[in-house]
């Protein structure tokens, strides 16, 4: 498992390639912490995911970076600032999304937008720029009462990025998303950062946190459980391979004389093997059975993400057992 | 564009946009003083003597853009918070007296074109009313009437988290106190313990001032008691709408 606090060794030099350093950030509601000390450090140009189940603190972690709320006890320093209390001085130079019903009523998008970029001073082109950004060119007359769910999304998305910002908070913008919708805001966001923006994201949909993060920290019970590249999650977590080959072609007893093979198990009308050497296993495999229909799946930021919230859920907390389980 | 006046502008747009605001906003009192009117049209309230019309067109003026100044604000106070547009608006470096100006601006601009109406119906021959020469002091009493009414909307506004409690609210404080305040009938026709207990009722000042000031029921004293009314509950709720307000409906 891959220790949080073990990542950052550039800690000192946290300037100008460092967009956000928070320090032993703790918050607590009632007896609850919300937050339990976390540190990190988002980099400049980072596309950088916050996952965890429902309840994990992701929201209340990112409300102390925006500056909404104020942490109990640690540092938050925003591109060289503090966020709390109220810094006018730093706002414009984040962008927050809100909730997609955050517009201004009875107007179109465009007017909404122009409302928005007009409160952070920005000019009037600006709410064209950001209607092309997130691809709602099309729509900009249309009023924001009559905009699908993807649409609104993207408008608030927009708000977010109307005035240009260097650093853009997005909480969950896929939540209530269809799948197409979602994997075009994808290509949204694959834009953002393209166009050097530095970009914090919180999910609980795993896949995403795979295609678009540079790195992830997990959070469990308001503390960091693993934090890196998707890449280096997945293969440092050590989750096997799973081999399916259609049923009927090797017995269960069979696939477990394999060497490597930890686990055999009928599941699905596939027998399922388990394996951490899959190369080898594959070859016995195709000995024994041949590969015709053989799948393999390999192990995925979803696994690794199960095994930690699984593991740690409630471990923290005093009985406090009830985190939702969200994949 | 600066933030003031592009809040002014949604503002706007999202008023005249509005039917069902604008209904209740300009037509709704009219049927009143229409109907009124038309009953009563020619008759005199016996205790004093003045044409039934010189009370009818005050009362429903004040009530009216009293009633519109509450409403507006603790809809859209109510309406942004449950959005979090009032959490956008925190995250940009406007500041709250350009969100508050264009608030207000936009609710005098709604109070006058109110009173410009509802007087010019009630001046048309099947009314009647004849104004006063001091009518243009019925101006700023307006614009202390809006005030006050401004501060209790964003009161309501503030403890109310959907639409049907902000209508709730505000129609049973609005609603009695327009009939004891004197709108939709002549207070002389009230006991006299109700003529008194009404000093309690902001409606009551308002109503008070804008009959003195447009028909001459009253003096330059009943004006200058009625706004200082105004003024002391403005600060009243005011005070209270400080303890009251909140960015966001969750803690
Ligand atoms: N304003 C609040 N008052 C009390 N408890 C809160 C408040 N906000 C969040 N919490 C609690 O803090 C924990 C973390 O919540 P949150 O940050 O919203 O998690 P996430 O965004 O990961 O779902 C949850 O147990 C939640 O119930
Ligand atoms: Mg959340």
């Amino acid at each position: 498992m891959t220790d949080a606090t073990a990542v950052p060794a550039e800690r000192h030099e946290a300037t100008e390639q460092t967009t956000i350093v928070i320090e032993e950030i703790r918050k607590r509601y009632g007896d609850r912490d919300a937050v339990a000390g976390v540190s990190l450090q988002v980099r400049r140009g980072e596309f950088f995911g916050l996952l965890g189940p429902n309840g994990a603190g992701k929201t209340t972690l990112v409300e102390i970076m925006e500056g909404l709320r104020e942490a109990d006890s640690g540092k938050v320093t925003v591109l060289g600032q503090q966020p709390w209390p109220r810094n006018v001085a730093l706002l414009p130079r984040m962008g927050v999304q809100t909730q997609s019903s955050a517009f201004f009523v009875r107007q179109t998008a465009r007017e909404h937008l122009t409302t928005v970029a007009a409160l952070f001073g920005a000019g009037h082109d600006a709410a064209d720029s950001a209607l092309a950004d997130v691809g709602l060119t099309g729509q900009r007359d249309v009023m924001v009462e009559n905009l699908s769910g993807g649409q609104r999304q993207r408008l608030a998305i927009a708000s977010a990025l109307v005035h240009g910002p260097e650093l853009i908070f997005l909480d969950e913008p896929t939540a209530a998303l269809d799948p197409q919708a979602r994997r075009d805001l994808w290509e949204v966001l694959r834009g953002l950062k393209r166009q050097g923006r530095t970009i914090v994201y919180t999910t609980h949909h795993l896949d995403e946190a795979e295609a678009l993060c540079d790195r992830v920290a997990i959070l469990v019970d308001g503390r960091i459980a693993a934090l890196d590249s998707p890449h280096n999650l997945v293969s440092s977590a050590g989750v096997p391979t799973r081999l399916m080959i259609p049923e009927g072609r090797l017995s269960p007893e069979d696939a477990l004389a394999i060497e490597g093979v930890d686990s055999a198990e009928l599941q699905g009308g596939s027998l399922v093997l388990e394996t951490r050497v899959s190369g080898q296993v594959l070859t016995a495999v195709d000995k024994l059975a041949g590969l015709n229909d053989v799948q393999t799946r390999t192990a995925t930021l979803e696994d690794v993400y199960l095994e930690l919230t699984g593991s740690l859920a409630g471990t923290g907390q005093d009985g406090d057992n009830d985190t939702e389980q969200q994949a | 564009m600066s933030a003031y006046a592009a809040l002014t502008g949604a503002g706007f747009r999202a008023q005249v946009r509005d039917k069902a605001t604008l209904f209740f906003t300009f037509a709704f009192p009219l049927i009143f003083l229409v109907v009124f009117g038309l009953i009563f049209s020619g008759q005199d309230v016996k205790a004093s003597g003045r044409p039934y019309i010189s009370y009818i067109a005050p009362g429903v003026m004040s009530w009216g853009v009293a009633n519109a100044a509450v409403f507006s604000v603790a809809f859209t106070l109510m309406q942004w918070r449950r959005d979090d547009l009032l959490r956008l608006i925190r995250m940009t470096p406007t500041r709250l007296p350009a969100v508050l100006g264009s608030r207000y601006v936009l609710a005098l601009g709604v109070g006058v074109v109110q009173a410009v109406l509802f007087v010019g119906i009630a001046l048309l021959p099947p009314f009647g009313l004849e104004l006063k020469s001091s009518w243009p002091l019925a101006l700023p009493v307006l614009v202390f009437g809006i005030t006050a009414f401004l501060t209790i909307g964003v009161v309501i506004g503030s403890l109310a988290d959907t639409p049907e409690a902000v209508a709730a609210i505000a129609n049973c404080l609005m609603v009695p106190m327009a009939f004891l305040s004197g709108s939709f009938m002549p207070m002389d026709m009230l006991p006299d313990w109700l003529q008194t207990g009404s000093r309690i009722l902001p409606l009551r000042y308002l109503n008070d001032a804008v009959s003195a000031a447009l028909s001459g029921r009253g003096d330059m004293g009943d004006i200058v008691l009625g706004c200082g009314g105004l003024v002391v509950f403005t600060v009243i709720f005011g005070a209270v709408s400080l303890k009251t307000f909140r960015w966001s409906n969750r803690a």
